[in-house]
């Protein structure tokens, strides 16, 4: 008993020092872009990045958010963040309603090659998106579609598509057939039982997959910067405008600040859904 | 009122034939039992009534119409499931009246057959509940008030109280019957209970292998069993069998030799025909108090005593019997004793066909 105690709390130590090490190892960065972004440009010339502010001033932020140059148009980033919230609304929302009704549909076809079928879908989700730039750009052209607001969402739907679909069949699968039958013998068709009984039990997966939506979504860089047109720009490759445009001196402030700012949603879908988005990752290992 | 009438119903799963050729007739009112051991096609059969497996073969009637390609819910049933299937989003008020929302009922029309069943079953306080804040009991009531507001011509029941404890599964069967009886609907009711089989039905469909054995009343089938299986799959504890061989009118039994005359058969037994005499434990007793029938010779193996009789175990040659005594007796019953075989009840099976004669 008191072999196994004296075990624990030499067990307990060592994993308390690998967590603040590790916290620390991930905190830094953060703390030297808050503390950067606080400075002045002289202040910033002298070098020292880990020491605090002499004279606090949130005049970088300012400038990052309201007129910062991104390529042409000075406006700063703030642009950029409607832009990202237009896009993610819409791409949200249709990917998880398109992908809740496939996963329930799929649920409740069981043939015999489900299994197979079902690691083909994964697999997909697997599929690096650079292959699927090229062709998507002709047939979008073909259509009307590119460099457009509904093009990227039709882009993040699809491209949403497996992992949502997964996530849905895996947890509308887990639920009772009995209950369908139930609802079959009351008169419900598909569409009633997906609405009045599926949706209603599928509250946590569809909380999971806002989470894993609006995470990817805001972060994606790529599809933005192919799909959605320079007017739609999302605030990531805004950023990116800001922090690698070549004229003049680099306001490392300026560029700290914005990071940050383009960071926040995220973090804050982290902070506030913690025990969710741990549920998330676990729903989404599949999305790689 | 309502009569299910199924025929020729066949069913395979991939090549497994799960249902053979099943032919079915339930009377309007009437409560049918379908018994057997799990895998026996029991539930398939049900599902098959209710629509909501497909069938490969056959035709199913309800109230004189042929149903056999309708939705579930065209068929006028309703259904009580062995998980009770409650929608757990739903209160109870809601779950019971969802099929009738579904079927556009008026408000005021669901609102009275609701707050009927729920005073019928005395789920009334528990309206706003959700099913998850209910008892296993509660659950099972509710399900059961979910079928009745549908005012169905045909209730059908998967194992209705398989989930419950012993205590609660005899309230509920009570419950049903009760139900039945005030009720008067057609009931299907599916269990591999024998005891819930013998209290519950007026008629009981024995079923192994995809086909039904043995259909009849309770007590048709336990004191006329059509085949070994249904003789020894009903009734417990079980009844003995004594396998043996005809010879000049008697069942010879390794050294013993019973007179065939005394058994119920319906015509002659040839000669030399291996054959299976039956005999339920109850139709055995101590041939020394002045039980009636066959007397024959008997070693005490050992007592089980079950509160209201106690079940005595004997050995008869090679064989081991069992025999239903009064307790007070049953004490003072040890080594070597006469019984009684009363033979007018017993039940005599071909070895072969396993059916009765």
């Amino acid at each position: 008993m008191r072999r196994n105690a004296k075990w624990l709390s030499a067990a307990r130590i060592g994993l308390y020092a690998f967590l603040v090490i590790s916290a620390a190892f991930f905190l830094l960065p953060l703390y030297v872009m808050l503390v950067t972004s606080l400075k002045g440009m002289p202040e910033i010339r002298e070098g020292n990045m880990l020491s605090l502010p002499h004279a606090p001033t949130v005049a970088a932020w300012v400038k990052a958010w309201s007129s910062a140059c991104t390529g042409l148009s000075c406006n700063g980033i703030q642009v950029g963040f409607l832009n990202s919230l237009k896009i993610l609304f819409p791409s949200v929302t249709m990917s998880i309603a398109v992908g809740a009704v496939t996963g329930y549909a799929l649920s409740l076809w069981r043939p015999r090659g489900a299994a197979w079928l079902f690691g083909i879908l994964m697999a997909v989700a697997f599929v690096p998106y650079q292959v699927f730039l090229f062709p998507l750009v002709r047939m979008f052209s073909y259509v009307g579609l590119n460099s457009s607001l509904p093009g990227i969402i039709v882009v993040h739907t699809i491209f949403g598509l497996p992992t949502m679909t997964l996530i849905f069949r895996n947890y509308f699968a887990g639920i009772p057939l009995e209950l369908i039958k139930a609802a079959r013998v009351d008169g419900a068709g598909f569409w009633r039982i997906f609405g009045a009984i599926m949706l209603p039990m599928a509250v946590p997966i569809i909380v999971v997959a806002i989470i894993l939506q609006v995470t990817g979504i805001w972060n994606d860089f790529i599809f933005g910067l192919v799909f959605a047109g320079r007017e739609n720009f999302p605030m990531t490759v805004q950023l990116n405008n800001i922090v690698n445009s070549t004229q003049g001196e680099r306001e490392y402030n300026v560029d700290m600040a914005a990071t940050i700012l383009t960071a926040l949603v995220p973090l804050g879908v982290y902070f506030i859904s913690g025990r969710w988005f741990v549920r998330g990752i676990a729903a989404g290992a599949v999305k790689g | 009122m309502t009569g299910v009438s199924v025929s020729s119903l066949t069913k395979a799963y991939g090549a497994l034939r799960v249902l053979h050729d099943i032919d079915l007739d339930v009377q309007p009112g009437e409560f049918t039992v379908l018994l057997g051991p799990s895998g026996c096609g029991k539930s398939t059969l049900l599902s098959a009534i209710a629509g909501l497996d497909e069938i490969d073969g056959g035709t199913i009637t309800i109230a004189g119409e042929d149903v056999t390609e309708r939705e579930p819910s065209q068929r006028g049933i309703a259904m009580v499931f062995q998980s009770y299937a409650l929608y757990p989003t739903m209160t109870v008020r809601g779950n019971m009246s969802f099929g009738l929302r579904v079927k556009r009922l008026s408000a005021a029309e669901i609102a009275s057959r609701v707050a009927w069943a729920a005073d019928l079953l005395q789920l009334t306080a528990l309206l706003e509940r959700k099913p998850g804040q209910l008892s296993g009991g509660q659950r099972q009531r509710v399900a059961i008030g979910r079928a009745l507001v549908q005012r169905a011509r045909l209730f059908l029941f998967d194992e209705p109280l398989s989930n419950l404890d012993a205590k609660l599964r005899t309230e509920m069967r009570v419950e049903i019957k009760k139900l039945h009886k005030e009720l008067g609907m057609t009931i299907v009711y599916v269990t591999h209970d024998q005891i819930e089989a013998m209290t519950l039905a007026t008629r009981i469909a024995v079923m192994r292998g995809g086909k039904i054995e043995q259909y009849a009343a309770p007590d048709e089938l336990y004191e006329r069993p059509a085949t070994l299986f249904v003789a020894g799959f009903v009734g417990a504890p079980a009844m003995n069998f004594l396998p043996g061989i005809v010879r000049a009118g008697h069942v010879e039994i390794d050294s013993l030799s019973l007179p065939l005359d005394r058994v119920a058969v319906a015509g002659p037994v040839a000669d030399g025909t291996k054959v299976i005499l039956g005999v339920r434990p109850e139709h055995i007793g101590l041939a020394d108090d002045g039980a009636p029938g066959v007397v024959v010779e008997a070693a005490t193996d050992f007592l089980e005593p079950m509160g209201a009789d106690t079940l005595g175990w004997f050995s008869v040659g090679r064989h081991r019997i069992s025999a239903r005594l009064a307790p007070q007796r049953a004490r003072s019953v040890s080594g070597l004793v006469r019984l009684a075989l009363d033979l007018r009840h017993a039940s005599l099976f071909d070895a072969d066909s396993e059916c009765r004669y």
